[in-house]
């Protein structure tokens, strides 16, 4: 026995797109470190040598700094910027400590291979404020792993280098194969980094992290290569609906 | 770096197993790769005190009683008369030599020597050069040596700003440019300080008189040069990561020490050449900061006991540190000390609250506009900056990875067509894609930066019965977009295909807009599209050719459709790749529904052929035969 329902069109499927996979999981990250009270600031790809390196304390002598690592523009008058650290060195200059900051965006370094890419995307973020501790940083590390890869997931720190922190720190998680996985480096902001935005370090101190996204995408969606986010494929980009 | 788990045990009192000294390197923060019975070490840039047995062991002494002690040649040496002049005393604050002349030149090996080329699998060279690279490894101080028989006139260090061409003892001829610290000889190259000796002066095997030079180079100014001339150089590694400034005699009266145990030494004589004062650098003892800087609450005695084990000294309430150690600085330097001792997983964490902060409007405007578009169909895409093409107003990258990567990209368009005609490529009838981004230009010494929105598309508007049969042009996009949003000007143009290689005639509808251009009337867009709750797990694409067939049906009983619908859109198997209602159309006059089918067919491993598809089809065709009052025309 027919109805009326049976003669009505079928339902209309309207294709949707979908976000890019990488910024879909930089806007999750993001969000994520917005409702622990940090704030978003924005800053250029194209960077002095000072906001890149100077300020955050990365000597003439570091690696980073030669041409074969960073890609410079104008004559060597600005460089493409290797991380989103810079973004936070304005932010320090602008304001006043207490300070909460997250900035995300492409970053650029001279590397080119299945694992490496010229151009890649970061998430970082800053505290700074009164007895800012590196207890504190592995607090703020376990939420931000836990609300990413859930609760149960183990994880590690291991001391590390990075000039602009002092101590160091870089995290691992225990995947399900029983490998150590690198996933976000950390630290106490260095003094010298503080002292350089005009912050007193004798009163303040802060903590500082920072993610590459592709990394977190491909283990998050397991995308084993790194090329497949910027081929434009539909095939691809589809499946992230 | 590689060092032996032999090496390491043999000095370390408490015997631990390769597991335990494994584990305290990590905690340490050395990375390594454990190969057989070798530590594969990477070490971070600023521990350059570490690249060595002495120094890897100086760092496990928080842990295990080291043997520290070891022979060395404890007399009275004589001073050396050498013509030398220092003209670069800045680059090269401390320099020492050694000249030896032994009896007889030894061929075999024994004792940590011969444990150094086995175990290590390292080639030997000459009895010199080999005593060299054992206390390099040993010490972690590069020494250089000459054939003294070599070295007959004044020997200079200085930094040269000329070009000319020098050849290494590993036989590779490099032109030197630019500034390079070197040592000269009658005013020829004979070494590139910190890098790599000359041809003209290095030991052979019948060498019986050698110059050992043992100097201290400011890291700044080797950094690069291995990399720059193409050589590979552990002495460089060493050099540009800074060694110990203060060890000069120690390892020169090693270095007689091992030699004396092959060989009698005929004469022997040293000098040192120090240009300024290397002082120590002094930090007060202040465990409440230290403690405030972890988030811990230990005792001065602990804290102290961790620094003394580390091999820094305290006195008066300073504390010094060791010349071996120019990482450490300040308090934090030292908090990171002593956080490793204590190791970074042991330190409790103690809970963090932060006030929260200002949300930015403009990030809302672009993401509500992102939205709005995948609601349209569009998919968002990323492209590299960097291109081959460059405009009045393009930034030029000076070191760019190759050719086609020279600028900076000024329009997001061009590269949505490159993505768009990849898509072509791969069959793809209906495409619709955007991307936002930064796009910098520079004119007149000033760079600007502009946001913008880009969007392409062409082909069928969409895969569903109300789209397919229509195209995408001008007409249909900005009917959409006012439609969602009414306040808006996209500016939508036709792109010239002329330029592109490809048979298909779809017009190819574009704009590219600046962000700052849209109204906070965005805003009041209700998005349909949500962020996905989980994250998907990524399924490996094809490369292979698509194969499509599309299926209609005529029902006359109308209760039927829905079964049909179901059975059909819920038809699974491997090699459909999409499925989807592309016609539709109900015919009163006739009681009639047509309703059509589109199958799309991609196998991942090989190409498709006909015996699969129809293979798939005739299973449909056969299930469907079977639903009441459903028939397929034209099908006998």
């Amino acid at each position: 026995m027919s109805s009326n329902k049976d003669i009505l069109p079928p339902e209309l499927i309207k294709d949707r797109g979908s976000l890019h996979p990488i910024n879909h999981m930089k806007d999750s990250i993001m969000s994520l470190l917005v409702s622990f009270g940090f704030e978003v600031v924005d800053g250029p790809e194209i960077e002095t040598e000072e906001f890149n390196f100077d300020m955050l304390n990365i000597k003439k002598t570091h690696p980073a700094r030669q041409m074969h690592d960073t890609f410079y523009v104008e004559k060597k008058l600005n460089l493409l910027r290797t991380h989103t650290s810079p973004v936070q060195i304005r932010g320090m200059l602008e304001k006043k400590p207490p300070l909460a900051f997250i900035s995300g965006g492409k970053v650029y370094r001279k590397d080119d291979d299945a694992t490496h890419l010229p151009m890649f995307h970061q998430v970082e973020g800053i505290f700074v404020d009164e007895n800012v501790s590196f207890a504190q940083l592995k607090d703020l590390i376990y939420k931000i792993i836990h609300s990413l890869f859930g609760e149960s997931v183990e994880l590690r720190f291991r001391p590390s280098y990075f000039p602009f922190t002092e101590p160091s720190a870089e995290v691992d998680i225990l995947s399900k194969e029983g490998k150590w996985l690198e996933i976000l480096g950390c630290g106490l902001v260095n003094p010298i980094v503080l002292e350089n935005c005009n912050i007193a370090s004798t009163k303040y101190s802060g903590l500082a992290f920072g993610l590459g996204i592709e990394r977190i995408a491909m283990l998050k969606h397991g995308i084993t290569d790194i090329r497949e986010f910027y081929k434009s494929n539909l095939d691809f980009l589809s499946q992230f609906k | 770096m590689k060092i032996a788990y032999s090496h390491l045990v043999s000095r370390i009192q408490e015997n631990p197993t390769l597991e335990m000294i494994s584990n305290s390197l990590f905690q340490l923060g050395h990375e390594h790769e454990v190969e057989g019975n070798i530590f594969n070490m990477e070490f971070t840039p600023n521990r350059g005190d570490c690249l060595s047995l002495n120094g890897l062991l100086r760092d496990l002494s928080v842990f295990y009683t080291i043997n520290h002690d070891q022979k060395i040649y404890t007399e009275k040496l004589d001073n050396l008369q050498i013509d030398f002049e220092n003209l670069s005393q800045d680059i090269c604050p401390q320099i020492s030599f050694l000249k030896l002349e032994i009896d007889n030149i030894p061929h075999t090996y024994k004792g940590c020597l011969n444990d150094y080329f086995i175990d290590l699998n390292v080639n030997k060279n000459n009895f010199f050069t080999d005593i060299s690279n054992y206390i390099s490894y040993e010490t972690g101080q590069p020494t250089h040596c000459y054939d003294a028989n070599k070295v007959n006139g004044k020997l200079i260090f200085q930094e040269l700003n000329t070009s000319q061409e020098f050849e290494t003892l590993l036989d590779k001829t490099i032109n030197l440019t630019d500034k390079n610290s070197v040592f000269l000889l009658n005013n020829e190259v004979i070494n590139l300080a910190g890098v790599v000796g000359g041809k003209t002066t290095s030991c052979s095997s019948e060498t019986k008189t050698v110059l050992v030079e043992c100097a201290f180079f400011k890291p700044e100014k080797i950094i690069g040069k291995s990399l720059k001339y193409d050589i590979q150089s552990e002495a460089s590694h060493k050099f540009e990561r800074s060694v110990d400034p203060a060890c000069h005699e120690l390892v020169m009266r090693r270095f007689i020490n091992l030699v004396s145990e092959y060989s009698n030494i005929k004469k022997m004589s040293f000098v040192s050449y120090k240009f300024g004062d290397i002082t120590a650098h002094k930090i007060p003892v202040n465990v409440n900061k230290i403690n405030q800087i972890i988030g811990i609450n230990i005792s001065e005695d602990e804290y102290l006991s961790y620094l003394l084990k580390l091999g820094f000294t305290i006195d008066n309430e300073l504390i010094t540190v060791p010349s071996y150690r120019s990482d450490i600085e300040t308090q934090n330097d030292l908090a990171e000390e002593v956080a490793r001792a204590i190791g970074y997983n042991n330190i409790l964490k103690k809970e963090l609250s932060i006030p929260k902060g200002k949300i930015s409007n403009n990030y809302d405007i672009e993401n509500k506009l992102r939205y709005f578009l995948l609601d349209q169909g569009f998919y968002e895409v990323i492209n590299s900056p960097f291109v081959n093409s460059s405009s009045d107003v393009s930034i030029k990258v000076d070191n760019p990875l190759d050719s086609n990567r020279e600028f900076l990209r000024t329009n997001i368009i061009s590269s949505l067509l490159d993505n768009l005609i990849f898509n072509e490529r791969r069959q793809k009838d209906s495409i619709k894609l955007f991307e936002i981004s930064d796009i910098y230009t520079s004119e007149n010494n000033r760079i600007d930066r502009i946001r913008k929105l880009a969007i392409v598309a062409s082909g069928r508007a969409g895969h569903n019965y109300e789209d397919f049969s229509k195209k995408i042009n001008i007409k249909y996009l900005t009917k959409l977009f006012k439609k969602g949003l009414p306040g808006e000007n996209f500016d939508f143009q036709i792109l010239d295909r002329d330029s592109i290689k490809t048979k298909i005639k779809n017009e190819i509808i574009g704009c590219e807009v600046d962000i700052s251009n849209f109204s906070t009337e965005v805003l009041n867009y209700k998005e349909i599209s949500k962020s996905p709750d989980s994250f998907i797990q990524y399924c490996p694409i094809s490369e292979l050719p698509y194969s499509q067939r599309d299926l209609s049906f005529s029902i006359k009983d109308f209760s039927s459709r829905q079964n049909l619908e179901k059975y059909i859109l819920g038809y699974e198997n491997e090699l459909i790749k999409e499925k989807f209602i592309f016609d539709y159309f109900f015919n009163e006059n006739s009681a009639e529904i047509k309703i059509g089918f589109r199958f799309i067919f991609q196998s991942l491993n090989s190409t498709i052929t006909e015996t699969q598809v129809s293979n798939v089809m005739n299973d449909i065709i056969m299930h469907t035969e079977k639903i009441k009052g459903v028939t397929i025309p034209g099908l006998n």
